[in-house]
């Protein structure tokens, strides 16, 4: 054996500055779902795109020349890129890039106003559900007991109406509009979001950190929204993400069956309805509408993706 | 076992007593009475008619009498044809459950299949090709494929080649049927397959299939003999709801493709303002479903061995 | 029956392991070397994360491969270099010649799957057996792990049985085709404490019974002293000290098996004595130290522990510990300046 110099057996004794060699430095949760979620590519340019959409929705028809209700009869039908030739705008060089539909309508106009509708309907149902869900479940889950259980077979059974038909139901009753649309949606869709924060206040409610803000005298209120909810929130973005194609789906399909908002309003789902009756000669006048929807939808669909990988602590090492 | 049976009846009837009764108080919100359509009916034929469904009588006694026609099966008189409601629905049903249940049975074997071999395969090109389609099919609503399927696979195809592949419109012989059948499940094909890959690979990392290799079964055995019986409870959860949008899928898909089906007449009566039609139709999709639904989950009771013990 | 020195049935021989994960690769087993003969019982002590499980389940090639990479090293077993073994010769040895039961009988066995039929599975994949001799001799694999009533329970379902039942009933299942050798990946830690003893009693007798040599992978010393014949003490993915249960306990020359002894409670311990815990935790294996693993934890840690991997040192026949205070050339306690601290 080699020999070795005595000085090197010297004694240090331990290093308590190495010795918690597992944990590594320590980023909070969020930030970790974050550089997961920045790492995702697919998820980044999906986010990128929904923000684009929603810029356009909100910018586009106002810096259009062209109004979305206003009919050119002259030039219905027209192509993509056809000039303009309505007596309003001679000399004005606009170009209907679209091209116009049957009214002679320009389709870019009315394909970004149609998406306001859409998206608007399609959010705000969202939301209404996430506000009844969160403190229906939220309720539901941290009474438990007697309360829970009347709640929760509530739930069953108003999960257990088909939801479309009952939209359907619902849509010809009410006055038809945006407003009606959201309701209807609500009526029957805040369970699934119910049930969801239901699962994970039980889930959280009996976990150390609230019994202690319990023990300190805490009030329900406060727990709930302190402690249960910001432990919540990435079950709720993962959903609310997922949510949002479903809804949009409801108000084209509505639209489609000739439920949707009043003409002379267009939104995604009308502007296809109307593309399905000229689809077999005008076929882009579908899908130009179809196109929207489902780059919509597959957007939302990827980030809810993308988030819940981010955010699914099962992926964590 | 026979207390979770009862129990799930049990949530079936009061789930169906809410939906008629969201249906009596819905339709009586309307302005005016079922029987003022656009469509006016003789002074004589109104009167018996609001007699016959007890409409000169308080609210209370009619929503008794529509429970009581309801349990009979009188689902009123159609305001455009003027024949029974029930009658229609016996007819036209019959396609919408044909091709309804093709769908589901499609949705549910390629789903199955397509997500099984998406986990098995998981992050190989397989996999991706697989769960693109699928993001696809989840993306892309029912009526958007049914168009494009019958233009460009029914009338280009044809144009293109001179031979006739699928029929465009019609419920007849077997090529008349793939189109449609393909446009409504498609979608519910999509989340079948997305469910069942995640499903598969939650299963796959447990611990019983760790002791199966253990064993020296090979990836197939294991696949076939253990993992896939459990995997696939979840996606038998899910066969209600999948079964509610195919069937709801049916209203557009039959109207895109004329089949005579409930969904058609559905989407019909609706554009055409003939509430008892829609109340009627309304209610028995809600019973079928509700049915469906209960199917469904005395199904799971018999999968999984684990339900028997807990609930009975 | 005896354990037989002559006929050695597994050898690893400085055996690595590798994880793969998105932070780096992780060296969950950084040159593990043992050997193991017929009807030895050898105990890997150690606390969670320092590979024990990860060497026997790389021993089986359990390891899903890729994230699990084995970038150095062989395990022979029998005549069968398990590393370059492919898939195919893995399934014909898994379960035949050596097998596996879990930490956790909870989770190990098929919800869905009849006891019986889990058993009989493994009977007819090696043995060929028809269904109905297969039925039997699971039936028979039941009663030899004093399962009451084995007819009856091999018709039941997993959730039916006790815990303590299901894991005799893993047992059963790994036992079924006398494998030689018997994996025990802690398997008494998700048992109750009566429960435990009954399991630990039940591998004690099968251990006599059927030449069987068996892997105790445990953290648990205390049963260690009641079965092993030799004990493997690891850490940092690395086997610190190795000999005879008597060695480990009465003649340990390794600061952390010293360490891991003091800190197990005892009932004739004195009431002013404490319990003796080990402060801090494991080293990274992302990015293992390049010295002793346990420098940063040791009371008696030297330069040179920090900047060199101890070698092995041989102490007695049979009994070897890796640290630096085991080399000739190390002086005393007091030449090294030690305190207590």
């Amino acid at each position: 054996m080699d020999k070795i110099d005595k000085s090197r057996f010297g004694w240090v004794g331990p290093d308590p500055e190495h010795q918690e060699g597992i944990s590594r430095p320590s980023i909070t949760y969020w930030r970790d779902a974050m550089n997961r979620l920045v790492k995702n590519r697919v998820a980044l340019v999906c986010l990128c795109i929904i923000v684009l959409l929603i810029l356009g929705c909100a910018i586009l028809p106002a810096v259009s020349p062209f109004s979305g209700r206003e009919q050119h009869l002259t030039e219905g039908n027209a192509s993509f890129f056809t000039p303009c030739t309505d007596t309003r705008y001679e000399g004005q060089g606009h170009v209907h890039i679209f091209g116009t539909d049957r009214l002679g309508r320009d389709m870019w106009t009315r394909l970004f106003d149609g998406g306001r509708v859409s998206l608007m309907i399609a959010f705000s149902a969202v939301f209404v559900n996430l506000i009844i869900g969160i403190i229906y479940g939220g309720i539901s889950g941290y009474y438990g007991g007697a309360v829970d259980n009347i709640m929760m077979r509530i739930v069953e059974i108003v999960n257990g109406i088909p939801y479309l038909i009952v939209v359907v139901l619902l849509m010809m009753v009410l006055p038809q509009g945006i407003f009606t649309m959201v309701v209807a949606y609500a009526t029957v869709g805040w369970t699934g979001m119910a049930r969801l924060v239901r699962g994970q206040a039980l889930a959280l409610k009996n976990q150390e950190f609230v019994v202690a803000a319990e023990a300190m005298g805490a009030k329900p209120s406060r727990i709930i929204a302190r402690h249960l909810l910001p432990n919540a929130l990435s079950v709720i973005i993962i959903n609310v993400t997922l949510a949002v194609p479903s809804a949009i789906f409801t108000e084209a399909f509505l639209s489609y069956i000739g439920l949707g908002v009043p003409v002379p309003h267009s939104s995604w789902g009308i502007l296809a309805q109307d593309g399905s009756q000229v689809f077999q000669v005008y076929p882009e006048k579908l899908w130009i509408p179809a196109i929207a929807i489902s780059i919509t939808m597959l957007s939302f669909n990827l980030l809810g993706d993308g988030l819940r990988d981010a955010f699914d602590p099962r992926l964590r090492r | 076992m026979a207390k979770y049976i009862l129990k799930r009846v049990g949530y079936a009837v009061v789930t169906l007593f809410v939906l008629v009764t969201l249906t009596f108080f819905m339709m009586r919100m309307l302005p005016g009475d079922p029987f003022t359509g656009e469509k006016q009916l003789p002074e004589k034929t109104m009167a018996a008619l609001n007699a016959k469904y007890g409409l000169d009588k308080p609210e209370p006694v009619q929503y008794i009498m529509y429970l009581g026609n309801c349990l009979h099966g009188d689902l009123g008189l159609s305001l455009n044809t003027n024949r029974p409601v029930t009658t229609i629905i016996g007819e036209a049903f019959a396609y919408s459950f044909d091709l309804g249940i093709r769908a589901v049975l499609l949705a549910f074997v390629a789903g199955v299949l397509l997500g099984t071999i998406a986990a098995i395969k998981r992050g190989k090109a397989t996999d991706t090709v697989c769960m693109l389609v699928a993001l696809v099919g989840v993306s892309v609503p029912s009526f958007i494929v049914a168009s494009v399927l019958q233009y460009y696979l029914g009338l280009k195809l044809y144009m293109a080649t001179g031979v006739r592949f699928f029929a465009v419109t019609g419920w007849e012989d077997f090529n008349s049927k793939i189109l449609p059948v393909f446009a409504l499940a498609f979608g519910s094909l999509a989340q079948i397959s997305r469910l069942m890959r995640t499903s598969m690979l939650d299963v796959l990392g447990q611990d019983y299939i760790k002791t199966a290799k253990a064993k020296g079964l090979s990836q197939k055995a294991i696949i076939w003999k253990h993992a896939i019986r459990n995997a696939i409870m979840p996606v038998v959860t899910v066969l209600g709801p999948i079964t509610a949008s195919v069937l709801t899928g049916g209203f557009v898909v039959e109207s895109v493709f004329a089949v005579p089906g409930l969904g058609g007449y559905f989407v019909r009566s609706i554009q055409n303002v003939d509430y008892t039609m829609i109340s009627g139709t309304t209610i028995f999709y809600g019973a079928f479903l509700i049915a469906a639904n209960l199917l469904v989950d005395l199904a799971y009771g018999l999968i999984d061995p684990r339900v028997k013990l807990e609930e009975g | 029956m005896a354990k037989d020195m002559n006929n050695k049935v597994l050898s690893v021989n400085n055996l690595h392991v590798s994880f793969d994960t998105y932070a780096g690769e992780v060296q969950a087993v950084r040159g593990v070397t043992f050997d193991l003969h017929q009807g030895e019982v050898l105990a890997i002590v150690g606390e969670s994360g320092c590979g024990k499980s990860v060497t026997a389940q790389t021993i089986m090639k359990l390891n899903p491969m890729p994230p699990a990479r084995i970038p150095e090293g062989e395990v022979t077993l029998g005549d069968v270099d398990i590393v370059k073994a492919t898939e195919k010769e893995m399934q014909k040895l898994r379960g035949k010649e050596v097998s596996m039961i879990f930490q956790d009988p909870m989770t190990c066995l098929n919800p869905t799957k009849k006891v019986g039929k889990q058993i009989v599975e493994a009977i007819v994949h090696h043995t060929h057996m028809n269904r109905a001799d297969a039925k039997a001799e699971a039936i028979k694999c039941l009663s030899q792990v004093n399962i009451p009533n084995p007819e009856e329970r091999a018709q039941q379902y997993p959730h039916e049985f006790s815990g303590g039942m299901r894991q005799r009933a893993m047992i059963a299942m790994a036992l079924s085709c006398n494998p030689k050798v018997l994996i025990a990946d802690e398997p008494t830690t998700a048992l109750d404490v009566t429960i435990q003893a009954q399991i630990m009693d039940l591998l004690a007798e099968i251990k006599e019974q059927v030449n069987t040599a068996i892997i105790l992978i445990t953290h648990d010393l205390g049963v260690v002293a009641s079965m092993a014949d030799r004990v493997a003490v690891m850490y940092a993915g690395k086997i610190v000290e190795t000999g005879t249960c008597e060695d480990i306990f009465y003649r340990n020359a390794h600061p952390y098996t010293r360490a891991l002894l003091k800190s197990l409670p005892s009932v004739d311990a004195e009431k002013k004595d404490r319990l003796v815990s080990i402060a801090g935790s494991p080293p990274d294996l992302l990015d293992p130290p390049k010295g002793c693993g346990f420098a940063a934890r040791c009371a008696r840690c030297m330069h040179i522990c920090r900047e060199e991997q101890p070698p092995e040192f041989t102490i007695g026949e049979g009994h070897t510990a890796s640290c630096w205070l085991l080399h000739p050339d190390c002086p005393s306690g007091e030449e090294r300046g030690e305190k207590d601290v």
